[in-house]
């Protein structure tokens, strides 16, 4: 009994210190802290360089977003954080409810009453159409008034959003759409003299480009003088929507957030778990990498090359939590379809469609072809380490191949368009031979390189090309490991059926100027492409004619097929936008594009989040949202 | 030596000036666009709003306008005035001349902020490396001259062989990994403070005797290529000054050994090393990039190199300004200090 008794007291015992000295409890499978704000401090890396500003009306770097996302999470209209689905009334979004006119055009946003700055001052309309002024004065460094059909100085930009009036404090009407032309190609006015609108299926997005940001204090810190805010770059006048605020900064050390327990739109607590955010400056990645393994970083995002080694270290020391996901975006070879010697745009100066040139390799369909069947792909993606089968490839398998442009994560057209035969091009040497000979490119020498034989380049725009070798240049940025060793592989390999690659790693902002001035052969380069992911806007970014503009644009391989330009005109302004309308005509879009092949798709990657295990509450949303509920995290360890 | 100084700083205003030209010809004329490589991955950016960034930061220009407006502004320029009186650029320069360093393109912030929240942590590391490199390179070289031949003057060379022949960023990484990661040592990780014990306060204003560990490392790394140079051309000197007829004097008069190397030889092997103190600190600021980098130290040279990667123009003239001013004056230093050393020589 006596025994019995000690045994009771010392579980008594134990319970009493566990409470005290862990003042943490399990509710809901949501892990508290003993307060808010005594969750500790969350401190993340920042693999990069100090944010330029902290003010989101002018911010566009990813040091910059990742602090004035905290400090103001408000959107005009939030996606939600599973599906990226604009919805009316979820947290963090203005909107309680929109509504289009008959007309499609002219859409009524009904804002919420229930969402206050954290210096008690109520959010509404004026927050937002102060920023939607600013960005729209064109005075700013703000990269996003393309969003804009025109400026306040008349200059047309060409966007979809053309008026945004306040109704009353809780409701704003926004006039936005695609301009009608007629056949003719001029515009259409209505009766007020303005150009004629057909519904943009796709500008509601456009809306969350403009930041939300207190009117009361930004207007007057700044009043009409939007450009002032350029030189106070990290003005923050004290009020935020988001949780956390008070920034501090020591520069090229850190970026210092404290809890904002006014937050109102709180994840599965009622308060902001943790007391403080830090934003360290790490210029290293390997550095980097191992401080998050000696405890220095909450979280980190594991890099391809450490993430076979990392998932063993984690399931072995039980230190670490992780999750793992599709890239968001992909990687590729993108070929010029155009003369490199003579670059033009897609369009001429009356907007009229003209020839471009050929490119003297690239322009033949049958050598693009030849190009992706000519490389293994798998072989680069390699397998991760098996037993005692050592990993290969340059992934070590962490990443899957990619057949043609599209988000390998949230498609909505893949179903679709692999129904219409599109798929990952087999790695085929005989096929990819048997294409360049098709093409007229043989070894007559038998040097090993193929020579122009009656090549389309010779037989349709110069007979003296006719004995040119078979060469062309291969670029990269170099310093990106991966993308050296796909180079390296690329050229190892299409060497070998009768090409000579002359492969070049470059400095980035060389590789920059050479693409987007459209004087190169080939590129290997990767796409991170946008959340939510719209097939249409992407498309027609990447591939329609208008942005194949040497010097600007990013249709740098200039393709050109009037049929797929076409099927963008007419899903993004089609009445009623159906979505099933719109997916089967992407799909088409996407054949178009894979059979035309400007890109060779290479792989999506893998993309690995990381935590220590001391972080409670901490879930990401992979690929893309992986501190949707930071204001949950809790790190249980006292010490930090 | 007043009229030598001022002699020597008027000499170099066009060596300044030409450095500043050269440079921006070169930088205008490399490959590679501050705005096409900021845009570079936003679809949403049109050209036209890439044409009005260009004009704001000026780029539009020819490359000489471009220069003159870095040097002198743009606020004298008749053609920027409208014919209402009304200045049509957005942004006033006045050139660096009159003290406008210039705004960061990609930063965004006045680049004369940029240089002073960085410059005390630069400063701090290359004075701590220079000091280290002469106190701990000129005893040794002056040993390995007393001891020529023996133990010490052997192992002494061996530490220079090593010293100039390890790459300073594999140094660095071993350390990092095998004190800060291995053994788990926190200021081995990097960092100019504990800034989780210092929250909220910059690192520069925790006294340095509480964050005095943190510059080991980086100290030691940048200072084992100086201390390899010091002592080397510390021990040839003093041999070249040893087998001197004074020094033999010396001897004949029945000086004791350790008067007649460190009084006597000693401060006359020194006058040679005079001659390249002041380059050498030019030289640890430009080493301490990689360094700063591998150490997370909040220096210049961070800054720079992120400048020059991101073609940000105004951070790459102050970087080369900032170059060229620190040599002229390291060689004036080295002129005064040669003179301190050898009374016999006068300006």
């Amino acid at each position: 009994m006596n025994r019995l008794f000690k045994f009771f007291m010392l579980g008594v015992l134990i319970a009493l210190i566990a409470a005290v000295a862990m003042p943490i409890a399990a509710q809901d499978g949501v892990v508290e802290p003993a307060g808010p704000g005594e969750g500790g401090v969350i401190v993340e890396s920042n693999l990069g360089s100090d944010p330029s500003t902290f003010n989101p009306v002018i911010g566009n770097d990813t040091a910059s977003s990742a602090v004035y996302g905290l400090l103001y999470s408000v959107s005009i209209i939030a996606a939600d954080d599973q599906t990226y689905e604009l919805l009316p009334g979820i947290p963090d979004g203005m909107a309680a409810d929109w509504e289009y006119d008959e007309s499609g055009t002219v859409l009524t946003i009904t804002l919420r009453e229930d969402m206050f700055w954290s210096d008690g001052e109520q959010i509404s309309a004026d927050d937002w159409i102060w920023a939607v002024n600013a960005v729209r004065s064109g005075t700013t460094t703000s990269p996003r008034s393309g969003v804009f059909y025109d400026l306040a100085d008349g200059t047309i930009n060409g966007g979809s959003i053309h008026e945004v009036t306040k109704i009353d404090d809780f409701t704003i009407e926004v006039r936005l759409g695609t301009v009608e032309t007629d056949e003719n190609g001029e515009t259409v006015l209505d009766e007020n003299g303005n150009p004629s609108l057909l519904p943009a299926c796709d500008a509601l997005g456009d809306l969350n480009d403009i930041a939300v940001v207190p009117e009361h204090i930004f207007a007057a810190q700044f009043g009409e003088d939007y450009a002032s805010m350029d030189s106070d770059p990290y003005f923050y006048g004290g009020a935020s929507f988001g949780p956390f605020n008070d920034p501090f900064m020591d520069f090229g050390v850190q970026v210092s957030l404290l809890a904002n327990q006014e937050y109102g739109d709180t994840n599965a607590l009622d308060y902001v778990a943790a007391g403080e955010w830090v934003y360290q400056v790490i210029a290293d990645t390997n550095v980097g990498y191992e401080r998050f393994l000696a405890g220095d970083f909450s979280t980190y995002g594991i890099n391809a090359e450490n993430q076979n080694a990392f998932r063993d270290l984690a399931d072995e020391s039980g230190d670490f939590q992780y999750q793992e996901a599709g890239q968001n975006g992909y990687q590729w070879v993108g070929l010029n379809l155009a003369d490199p010697a003579n670059p033009l745009p897609a369009r001429d100066a009356d907007g009229n469609i003209q020839d471009q040139g050929l490119h003297p390799i690239f322009g033949d369909l049958n050598v693009r072809l030849a190009f992706a069947h000519g490389i293994d792909v798998l072989e680069m993606i390699g397998t991760r380490p098996d037993g005692d089968s050592p990993a290969t490839g340059i992934l070590e398998g962490n990443g899957f191949p990619i057949a043609v442009h599209d988000h390998p994560v949230f498609s909505t057209t893949r179903e679709l368009y692999e129904d219409l035969g599109v798929g990952v091009r087999e790695y085929d040497p005989e096929l990819a031979m048997s294409l360049l000979e098709e093409a007229g490119w043989v070894d007559s020498d038998g040097d090993g390189v193929r020579e122009c034989q009656g090549c389309l380049y010779a037989t349709e725009v110069d007979p003296s090309f006719e004995g040119s070798p078979l060469t062309f240049v291969l670029n990269t940025n170099a310093g990106n490991a991966a993308r050296e060793s796909i180079g390296e592989t690329v050229k190892a390999q299409l060497d070998q059926i009768g090409f000579d690659v002359d492969f070049q790693a470059v400095e980035f902002g060389t590789l920059v100027d050479v693409l987007t001035s459209q004087t190169f052969d080939a590129i290997i380069l990767g796409w991170n492409l946008g959340l939510p992911f719209q097939p249409g806007p992407s498309l027609t970014n990447l591939f329609g004619y208008g942005v194949d503009v040497p010097g600007s644009g990013f249709n740098f391989t200039s393709y050109a097929n009037p049929e797929f330009n076409d099927i963008l005109t007419e899903m993004s302004a089609i009445p009623g936008c159906d979505p099933d309308t719109r997916n089967a005509a992407y799909a088409e879009a996407q054949r178009m594009l894979w059979e035309d092949a400007p890109y060779i798709w290479l792989y999506s990657g893998n993309v690995m989040a990381a935590a220590q295990s001391n972080l409670a509450n901490w879930d990401p949303i992979l690929p893309g949202n992986a501190s949707w509920n930071i204001d949950d995290w809790v790190v249980l360890d006292p010490n930090n | 030596m007043t009229r030598h100084i001022i002699r020597r700083l008027i000499q170099s205003i066009p060596t300044l000036l030409g450095v500043t030209i050269l440079s921006y010809l070169l930088m205008t004329a490399a490959p590679g666009d501050p705005i096409r490589q900021m845009t570079f991955g936003d679809p949403n950016m049109t050209p036209q709003q890439r044409e009005a960034l260009a004009d704001r930061y000026g780029l539009n220009d020819p490359w000489y306008i471009q220069y003159i407006v870095y040097m002198t502004g743009n606020d004298w320029m008749p053609w920027k005035y409208d014919e209402n009186g009304e200045f049509k650029e957005v942004v006033v320069r006045r050139g660096i001349l009159r003290g406008d360093w210039g705004n960061s393109i990609t930063k965004r912030s006045a680049v004369i902020d940029l240089i002073e929240v960085r410059l005390p942590a630069t400063i701090e590391l290359g004075l701590a490396t220079f000091l280290v490199s002469l106190i701990v390179g000129i005893p040794i070289g002056i040993g390995a001259a007393v001891w020529h031949g023996k133990l010490f003057d052997n192992g002494s060379r061996i530490l220079a062989v090593l010293g100039q022949a390890v790459p300073d960023f594999w140094l660095a990484l071993l350390l990092l990994l095998t004190f800060g990661i291995t053994l788990n040592i926190d200021w081995a990780r990097g960092g100019r403070c504990d800034a989780r014990a210092n929250r909220r306060t910059p690192c520069g204003q925790v006294p340095i005797t509480q964050r005095l560990e943190y510059l080991i490392f980086p100290t030691l790394v940048l200072s084992l290529g100086g201390v390899a140079g010091y002592s080397r051309f510390m021990r040839t000197s003093m041999l070249d000054t040893i087998n001197s007829d004074y020094i033999r004097t010396a001897r004949a008069k029945g000086l004791h050994d350790r008067t007649v190397w460190f009084k006597h030889a000693a401060r006359n092997a020194l006058i040679p090393i005079a001659t390249f103190l002041g380059p050498a600190v030019v030289g640890i600021l430009g080493g301490a990039v990689i360094i700063e980098r591998i150490f997370s130290w909040p220096g210049l040279g961070q800054l720079f190199l992120e400048g020059i990667s991101q073609r940000d123009y105004p951070i790459v003239m102050a970087s080369v300004i900032i170059g060229a001013l620190l040599t002229v004056i390291a060689y004036i230093i080295s002129d005064i200090l040669y003179a301190v050393f050898d009374p016999r020589i006068r300006f």
